[in-house]
């Protein structure tokens, strides 16, 4: 089990009042898995995946990751935790526009400590997995967007993660170009990773074996496929 | 010099004709005169002057040029053109003995005497009173009260300075706030991807104190070329070798020390202000 999360919430304080942008969610996810979350705008999906992804703590309920207790590590373990075993994939890329595409997928090694020869060969390998050997020495600004969303998804990659979350990872992208983004996730997931799409593509929402419905802030239904 | 002991006076130069063939036989005793009078009079080492205590010629005697000297810079006469003549000891007596008085009968009232170390004059102040009762020694600091409206002037620079240095705090403080907003959505990023708060807080905090330290460094080349071209405007413009500026090194130390703190604080401050928000919200504008 990656992630076990029992009862989870979460409480946004705003001027107007508190707001529930989660509400007693309860969600397991194993090796492997691959996991759509879908709903309408605002119904706290993205939440959802950021405390899946130890960016944001609960306000109540208990997430255990990798059977840690979440809510209880220092700001410096959870960093630790998303360095090592967790990938974000987001709608606009978020690719550090002065640093060239190896040294975007190299930047999450250096930070955990792989040897520059081992860094190297690695960012070599994922670029090539995700089809851009040959763009290695662009920077962002030079790549088109699903070029960008690709070396994303390799720099998602670098440190080898348990699990991969993407938001609306195709959100910025033509047709064709998501469903190559689409398929390359597909083949991440299918090496082993587990993966947690948050969109509000059914074509992308389709590819998975369980789809999540929210609601509210609360699961309303779930598909397996 | 014959006695090696010089006195100034303030000269009235009487118009005098050239030295007649008789004149040049008995060499008249020599003077320095200041630049400013050089200048002024045309006069040259070996030039023939006639000097008097007034300007109906009382006690005229002619004396030669030796030389001409830089007068020793005076803050409390800066805008006066000195136009002064050094004599010996003995002439300068001569000339300015009334008649009523037998020579041998003057004395003196005081005496200025340079240490090697100025900070050294209050103990030498206490020596002499302790060894020479009569005599009153102390610091020419003191002395006049002469140096008054230089502290004043130094309390009013303190001043200035410490507004100075607030004022470039509230301002860099600002600054920085905006130059590290500009990259709240890398510092995002990074920490969407792994980094500890503190990992980037040290590195913002290396890029801090380089940034600081290259500013320092140019301040000071800054103040450098700022201090010749001040000092060389106003001695220009009141014809004088006084030091208005002077970057000691004590001086370029503290700036150091108070600009790369300050600087690397400002941009620790700044940065702080920016991690206490999640990295997703920075990563999101």
């Amino acid at each position: 089990m990656i992630v076990d999360a029992r009862g989870v919430s979460r409480v946004f304080s705003m001027p107007a009042g508190p707001v529930t942008a989660v509400r007693e969610v309860t969600l397991q996810i194993r090796d492997g898995d691959h996991i759509a979350v879908r709903g309408p705008s605002g119904c706290g999906k993205s939440t959802l995946l950021h405390m899946l992804g130890c960016v944001e703590t609960q306000t109540s309920g208990t997430l255990l990751f990798d059977g840690q207790d979440v809510s209880r590590l220092s700001d410096a373990r959870r960093s630790l935790l998303r360095l090592r075993h967790i990938g974000f994939v987001f709608q606009r890329f978020f690719l550090l526009p002065m640093l060239t595409a190896r040294e975007n997928v190299e930047l999450p090694m250096s930070e955990a400590g792989l040897p520059r020869a081992a860094r190297q060969q690695r960012v070599r390998e994922l670029l090539e997995y995700v089809g851009l050997a040959a763009r290695a020495d662009h920077r962002p600004s030079q790549l088109s967007g699903g070029e960008m969303q690709r070396v994303a998804i390799a720099r998602a990659l670098a440190n080898g993660p348990r699990l991969l979350l993407a938001d609306e990872p195709t959100g910025e992208l033509d047709e064709t170009t998501g469903a190559q983004i689409a398929a390359l996730l597909d083949r991440v997931n299918q090496s082993g990773t587990a993966l947690v799409i948050v969109t509000h593509d059914p074509a992308l929402a389709n590819r998975a074996s369980r789809v999540l419905t929210m609601r509210d802030g609360q699961i309303e239904s779930e598909q397996v496929a | 010099m014959r006695l090696g002991v010089i006195a100034w006076l303030m000269a009235i130069l009487l118009p005098w004709p050239p030295a007649t063939a008789s004149a040049q036989d008995a060499t008249p005793p020599d003077v320095l005169v200041s630049r400013h009078l050089a200048e002024a009079e045309d006069l040259r080492v070996g030039s023939v002057i006639r000097l008097a205590l007034d300007a109906t010629g009382t006690k005229a005697r002619e004396f030669r040029v030796a030389g001409i000297y830089e007068p020793t810079p005076d803050p409390s006469r800066l805008g006066q053109v000195p136009r002064s003549v050094r004599l010996h000891l003995p002439d300068l007596l001569d000339m300015t003995r009334p008649l009523d008085v037998p020579a041998g009968a003057e004395y003196v009232a005081s005496v200025n005497v340079a240490l090697v170390d100025p900070a050294d004059a209050e103990q030498f102040a206490r020596d002499v009173n302790a060894r020479l009762p009569g005599v009153l020694a102390q610091p020419s600091g003191e002395a006049a009260g002469s140096a008054g409206p230089f502290r004043v002037l130094e309390r009013f620079h303190l001043a200035i300075a410490v507004v100075t240095i607030v004022a470039a705090t509230v301002f860099l403080l600002a600054l920085t706030i905006m130059l590290v907003d500009e990259r709240r959505e890398t510092v995002g990023v990074l920490r969407l991807i792994g980094l500890p708060v503190r990992r980037i807080l040290v590195q913002i905090l290396l890029e801090g104190v380089l940034v600081a330290s290259v500013g320092a460094a140019f301040g000071l080349v800054l103040a450098l070329l700022s201090e010749q071209l001040i000092n060389l405007f106003f001695q220009w413009r009141y014809d004088t070798a006084l030091v208005f500026v002077r970057i000691t090194r004590d001086v370029a130390l503290t700036c150091v020390a108070i600009a790369v703190p300050l600087g690397a604080s400002a941009t620790v401050v700044a940065s702080w202000a920016l991690l206490r928000r999640g990295g997703l919200r920075l990563a999101r504008r």
